[in-house]
């Protein structure tokens, strides 16, 4: 009993730099099952149309993390994909090689990029030479412990967060959303002797670069969920060592600037971020800006029930204690 | 319908013509706004970076001041709205119910849990509906592209309470089709403004709106709408930063989302605040053909 047949128009990103001048996309017309993978129809394609197209996969179950690609300008697992709904909501199906990573021909990327940012993060456990690991216990973790990094270990390191991150694209800097996951890891392994040194480096080594606009964890396959670990990182990172950088002095500005008011105060917390000299970088704008909005450079009103607000900072903002 | 208004705060400060535009719709589609003067900011992302606990308790009462009057909020910013829901869903956590609501009982504020927080885009194209509003446009935006632009905290990260799927959402195209504007698909309306990191490293925010504004003016917008102030900062306010970070000009005026339905339904640019934007909006609105088949202006 087969579901209903579908003629699906795919259309295929083609380029082998060097070779061609620029990239085209070849038209592909296929009948499959509404529930066909991607990945089983390119491999159709390469096996019955086209023996040039050049892709990357191996386990097609979403354990090996080798076939993600740009399906509909989403980044996605191929083998994971089913044809039916992209065409149903596109028309079309357009499969493209990922984002943020050079093409080496057609469908597949140079991951260089991808790898060396994870080597940045030194993801390796940095056990403490004097504590060595006890003999016949390979895990002398505790069940509460191993949950507080329980989704991270689940990234096959498929690089679709990395294709999606806006940062990444905008800035070298930015180690990408896996990078960071896996970074958390380290630093809440009661294991890894070297928390305090990864959460002082990575202030400096682009954590505050996330925009946390969560693209990432739309993207992850596994359900890692990589911006919401950037987030704790941040928390950590705070708590070790307070405002070192602007995204650490904004964060902290920021909660501060709430404490006295109850509403933002704009103005205050350009000097909040980034100090006088900042303030003056910023003038020029900020002028500009007060041409046509003169109200921001006073202050807001206080709300009502300040008080209410002010205990909740004293019953739950306790000062960083230096340790994550 | 009665609601509660959460404008967050850049409506009441430097974005005061989204205030303005929000409340001109609501009289138009008899929407009842219920203020809260004790309504407090929702930490706008930042101040859950820097303490998770405190923000979901800042929040937690936000939502408790609505639930006392037995009303759900609206929201008329995609991070308000992004933050405040967020609160609602961290609350599911026993743990976090722990450490929260011994907080929340000294100030006398307990929250159930109740609350729906609602964008103004839910409002429009789900309570009032699509067709309610379209039958209340009075001058149609006929001729005028436009490129939706959503606000990440609007669409993720999403929840089962979500109201459309965050990589494909058709709310606002459809909102704009009601109101006579033609949408325009690009890649960029799901992406990220940059705002975040404005004051963090500004060249790169500028080149990530740089990069979103360069795709609605390629896909042939005329203009770019918003339901999020901040990321009408970001891209009408440092449009000049994002010229110059990419070398080109944009000269993109930049709509708050209800500012273009009142717009359709009647409202004058002043009413709604459309001279205080940094890119003059004028040039989109020449876009505008006249429509032979509109009621003529009360």
């Amino acid at each position: 009993m087969g579901a209903k047949l579908l003629e699906a128009p795919i259309d295929v990103y083609r380029f082998e730099p060097g070779r061609d001048a620029a990239p085209r996309y070849e038209r592909y017309t296929l009948t499959v099952e509404p529930h066909t993978p991607v990945l089983t129809a390119l491999l159709k394609i390469r096996a019955e149309m086209d023996p040039s197209l050049t892709l990357r996969y191996s386990c097609r179950s979403s354990i090996c993390g080798s076939c993600a690609m740009q399906i509909n300008s989403k980044s996605r697992l191929a083998c994971q994909t089913p044809i039916g709904p992209e065409i149903e909501r596109h028309g079309r199906l357009v499969v493209e090689p990922m984002r943020n990573q050079p093409v080496l021909r057609d469908l597949v990327v140079d991951q260089a990029p991808f790898w060396r940012q994870y080597d940045r993060i030194e993801p390796h456990l940095k056990l403490d030479p004097r504590h060595p690991m006890p003999e016949g216990k390979p895990n002398p973790m505790s069940p509460e412990e191993v949950a507080r990094f329980y989704e991270t270990p689940r990234c096959i390191a498929c690089a679709a967060c990395f294709s999606a991150c806006p940062a990444v694209e905008a800035d070298p800097d930015f180690p990408g959303p896996m990078a960071l996951a896996k970074l958390y890891r380290f630093v809440v392994d009661p294991r890894d002797q070297a928390h305090q040194d990864r959460l002082v480096r990575i202030q400096t080594g682009g954590l505050w670069l996330c925009l946390r606009c969560h693209l990432c964890t739309e993207a992850c396959p596994k359900d890692v969920r990589p911006s919401e670990r950037i987030r704790d990182l941040k928390e950590l990172a705070i708590a070790a060592q307070g405002g070192t950088e602007p995204g650490s002095r904004h964060a902290i500005g920021f909660k501060e600037n709430i404490r006295e008011r109850g509403l933002l105060q704009e103005m205050k917390l350009v000097r909040q971020t980034e100090g006088l000299a900042g303030l003056v970088g910023q003038a020029g704008q900020g002028l500009r800006m007060r041409r046509k909005k003169p109200e921001i450079t006073k202050k807001p009103r206080a709300i009502e029930g300040l008080d209410q607000l002010q205990t909740l900072y004293r019953e739950l903002d306790h000062p960083a204690e230096g340790e994550p | 319908m009665k609601i509660a208004y959460y404008p967050g705060c850049v409506a009441q400060e430097s974005g005061r013509e989204l205030d303005m535009a929000t409340r001109w719709v609501a009289k138009a589609l008899g929407i009842e706004l219920v203020e809260f003067p004790t309504f407090s900011c929702c930490g706008s992302g930042f101040v859950d970076e820097a303490n998770l606990t405190l923000n979901v308790a800042i929040n937690a009462r936000n939502l408790g001041i609505a639930e006392r009057a037995g009303l759900d909020v609206l929201t008329i910013c995609s991070t308000c709205q992004g933050m405040l829901s967020l609160a609602n869903h961290r609350l599911e956590d026993p743990a976090m119910r722990a450490r929260v609501d011994p907080a929340l009982a000294k100030i006398g504020m307990p929250y159930k849990g109740t609350v729906k927080v609602k964008h103004l885009l839910e409002v429009l194209t789900r309570d009032i509906g699509l067709g309610a509003v379209k039958a209340r446009v009075r001058r149609p935006l006929t001729g005028l592209k436009v490129g939706a632009f959503y606000g990440c905290h609007l669409l993720r990260p999403s929840q089962e309470s979500s109201m459309e799927s965050p990589e494909e959402p058709r709310s606002f195209e459809d909102l704009l089709d009601a109101i006579g504007a033609e949408p325009v698909m690009y890649r960029g309306r799901v992406m990220c403004c940059g705002f975040p990191i404005l004051f963090v490293k500004g060249e790169t925010a500028n080149r990530i709106a740089a990069r979103q504004i360069a795709d609605a003016k390629d896909h042939g917008a005329h203009a770019m709408a918003t339901p999020c102030p901040l990321c009408h900062i970001s891209l009408d306010g440092y449009q000049n930063k994002a010229e110059a970070a990419v070398g080109r000009e944009f000269d993109m005026p930049i709509f708050h989302l209800p500012q273009l339905v009142a717009l359709a339904l009647g409202a004058t640019p002043e009413e709604i605040g459309l001279p205080r934007h940094l890119v003059p909006a004028g040039p989109a609105l020449a876009h505008i053909r006249p429509d032979p088949t509109a009621a003529p202006r009360a």
